[in-house]
């Protein structure tokens, strides 16, 4: 059964990493208050462009080869999740299991074989 | 105690960001107002003793499909304004969608009072390998029983990664790419020769 | 430690509770006096590689370099560009910063000494360590700037490129292992041949670890995969617009990452907290101090690599990760589990019967088991 206990120590962690970081981030900003390090012009804020000014709108579209890695990646990461139950209960599913898994995996070496062969995962 | 503390604590915090999934007027707020829900939702997970799906839940949900989300919004040039200005055609789309959830909140909760979902025994009676942990006991079920299901969400996924690459690959001809066996292979006979050109006189390539 | 707290005249809660909190300081402070520590190291060690001093100015031998270096980034002006989106700008520092620290609560120190011993402790790791990447796409994104967005963007494929073939390569670990559990897997590696201790001496798991090592660079972006920062064409990377403690959080979450990494290559391959050979002698070294020998020794390859090898380029990471890494670690799945089908590794208790699911109360045999 699950130990709710063991989870507890890593909420409160996270409580306190949390709290750290976030004073790592906003003392200094106050410290250079003080310190009168504080001197911002328009020069400095704004967008670095070796030196230029902007040219154009920076969140511009994108390759659409991006998506198709995050959405290869989704279904490998899904592949994976089903891994993690199967190997650590192959000692009760035995050969059954391993073979069903083994039908599984073919399922999508397929489709990587599939992507492969369409340049999908050529980047170039 | 703390338990409870827990629970009001995700609780609440999967109920605010939701709602402000949908008012925010950025898309990328959205998205990671999302990944907050999703992060709570984990949490009342493990506060259920469901450790491995609470796991699940940030692996592939916070870890890949928000990505994916965050992907879209941020690179597409989607102009949201005129998005939103269909607010006022879908909204009895938007009325049916919410009034499906609410039954099958309602449907779900009933079922809930009926008695709790044993699965893997017929009888209800026990269900095995609760003495181990449940990611155990998930597979001991999805890899016998369910088996069935499970190879066919193989078939789902292959077609998903099939539809993914129909749609979205684009083969572009205008670059050259590296073969490295090709690269490997070259020998410094076939690539270089050696001439002795007389004086006066250009070389022939 | 709770027990301890209770003599002092604590109840157990109030005790179990102070046990917890000085737990987590101990992970937390000393981790970040480490990576201040390890960042001298790392500059020592490229110079020695480069035949130059590296820092030797402050305090002897410059070991108060990482120390100065802080005080100057504390005392720096916080820029926040005008054009970015200023809530998110500061968050992603602390994403990345509290990602770093959170996935070291189940990283056992000791026979027993892990902060949070949970069951699913190495899909913890892997759940923190997906986290990452906001850090890094939100500082892209809300700097509003060109070279910081180009930057995230590539971090963002890059990292979920490797997680696949990790995630693979972890599987094999469990399924030798049998468990998730990160002590339940140090202890799996006791004595596991010819008296080593770590799934590294074992054949069929050595070349997982050569692989996980390798995406383990990349996954942290570590060199020669720093194509996130790479100066010669994106400045500084999704860090260009940060500056302040605000910069120097990702510099501090990006070498604990790097320990963690090496703590991760330690615990799963080569046996954690336990001596490398299973001799009673060596016993009487503490756990720690082999895990952080072992850490220090990674570090050290981490270092060397970084030092010694050019930076690939985009399309040769890409290249490796979904061509080589992912079919590789893929077919070790299927060579490890059939492996230890095969040789009736599952049978060692009574868990050789099970019951059977559509009749309950029956036992059925598997299958496994001769």
């Amino acid at each position: 059964m699950v130990d709710l206990s063991q989870y507890l120590p890593i909420l409160i962690f996270l409580a306190i990493a949390q709290g750290l970081s976030a004073a790592f981030v906003f003392l200094p900003i106050g410290v250079a208050y003080l310190t009168g390090a504080h001197k911002p012009d328009a020069e400095k804020l704004s967008e670095y462009e070796c030196g230029f000014p902007a040219f154009e709108d920076p969140r511009s579209q994108f390759d659409v080869r991006f998506y198709l890695v995050a959405i290869l990646f989704i279904i490998f990461d899904l592949e994976a999740a089903f891994l993690f139950p199967w190997a650590v209960s192959l000692d009760v599913t035995g050969w059954p299991g391993w073979i069903t898994m083994m039908i599984f995996l073919a399922e999508l070496v397929i489709g990587f074989a599939y992507a492969w062969k369409k340049g999908a995962l050529e980047w170039e | 105690m703390i338990q409870v503390l827990a629970f009001y604590l995700f609780a609440t915090l999967v109920i605010a960001s939701a709602v402000f999934v949908i008012m925010s007027r950025n898309p990328v707020h959205s998205v990671l107002w999302l990944i907050v829900a999703f992060f709570n939702a984990a949490g009342l997970m493990v506060l259920v003793g469901a450790e491995f799906i609470a796991m699940l839940l940030v692996i592939v949900y916070v870890g890949a499909v928000a990505v994916l989300f965050l992907f879209v919004v941020m690179m597409l040039d989607i102009d949201f304004a005129e998005l939103r200005a269909g607010f006022i055609r879908n909204f009895p789309l938007g009325i049916a969608i919410a009034l499906v959830l609410v039954a099958e909140l309602v449907l779900g909760i009933g079922a809930e009072r009926a008695g709790a979902l044993k699965l893997g025994t017929p009888d209800g009676t026990a269900a095995p390998l609760m003495d181990r942990s449940n990611i155990e006991a998930i597979g001991a079920l999805l890899y016998s029983r369910y088996l069935f299901l499970f190879e066919s969400a193989g078939i789902i996924l292959l077609v998903a990664m099939i539809g993914a690459i129909v749609l979205t690959h684009r083969e572009r001809s205008d670059t050259r790419r590296q073969n490295i066996s090709k690269q490997v292979k070259r020998r410094p006979d076939e690539a270089t020769i050696n001439v002795k050109p007389e004086v006066g006189k250009g070389v022939q390539l | 430690m709770t027990s301890f707290f209770q003599t002092l005249g604590m109840t157990h809660e109030w005790a179990w509770f102070t046990a917890t909190i000085a737990g987590i300081l101990l992970i937390a402070l000393p981790l970040m006096l480490a990576v201040a520590m390890i960042i001298y190291v790392d500059r020592k060690i490229w110079a020695a590689m480069a035949l130059r001093r590296g820092p030797n100015v402050v305090g002897p031998f410059g070991l108060l370099q990482s120390f100065a270096d802080g005080l100057k980034v504390f005392l720096q002006e916080t820029i926040i560009p005008s054009a970015a989106n200023k809530v998110l700008f500061l968050i992603a520092p602390i994403i990345t910063f509290t990602v770093a620290l959170m996935a070291w609560a189940v990283i056992p120190f000791n026979s027993g000494a892990v902060l949070a011993d949970i069951n699913v402790g190495l899909l913890y790791v892997l759940a923190v360590s997906s986290l990452g990447v906001y850090g890094v796409v939100i500082a892209g994104w809300a700097s509003n700037s060109k070279y910081p967005f180009f930057s995230a963007m590539r971090a963002a494929a890059q990292m979920i490129s490797y997680e696949v073939s990790i995630g693979f390569i972890l599987i094999c670990v469990v399924l030798w292992a049998g468990s998730f559990n990160l002590n339940a897997i140090v202890m799996a590696q006791k004595d596991h041949v010819w008296l080593i201790n770590g799934f590294v001496a074992n054949p069929l798991l050595f070349p997982l670890w050569v692989m996980f090592l390798i995406s383990g660079m990349a996954e942290t972006a570590r060199a020669p995969f720093d194509l996130t920062e790479a100066e010669s064409e994106l400045v500084a990377g999704y860090q260009t617009e940060y500056s302040s403690m605000a910069f120097a959080l990702y510099w501090l979450g990006e070498y604990a990452n790097v320990l963690l990494m090496c703590a991760l290559n330690a615990t799963l391959f080569f046996g954690g907290w336990l001596p490398p050979l299973d001799i009673p002698v060596l016993y009487l070294v503490p756990g720690w101090l082999w895990l952080f020998a072992k850490i220090f020794f990674f570090f050290f390859i981490f270092s060397w690599v970084k030092a010694t090898v050019p930076r690939y380029r985009y399309d040769q990471l890409m290249r490796l990760g979904w061509k080589i890494f992912l079919p590789v670690s893929l077919l070790f799945v299927v060579l490890v589990s059939g492996w230890l089908m095969a040789t009736h590794h599952f049978c060692d208790a009574d868990q050789t019967l099970y019951p059977d699911p559509d009749h309950y109360g029956r036992i059925v045999n598997n299958g496994v088991c001769p």
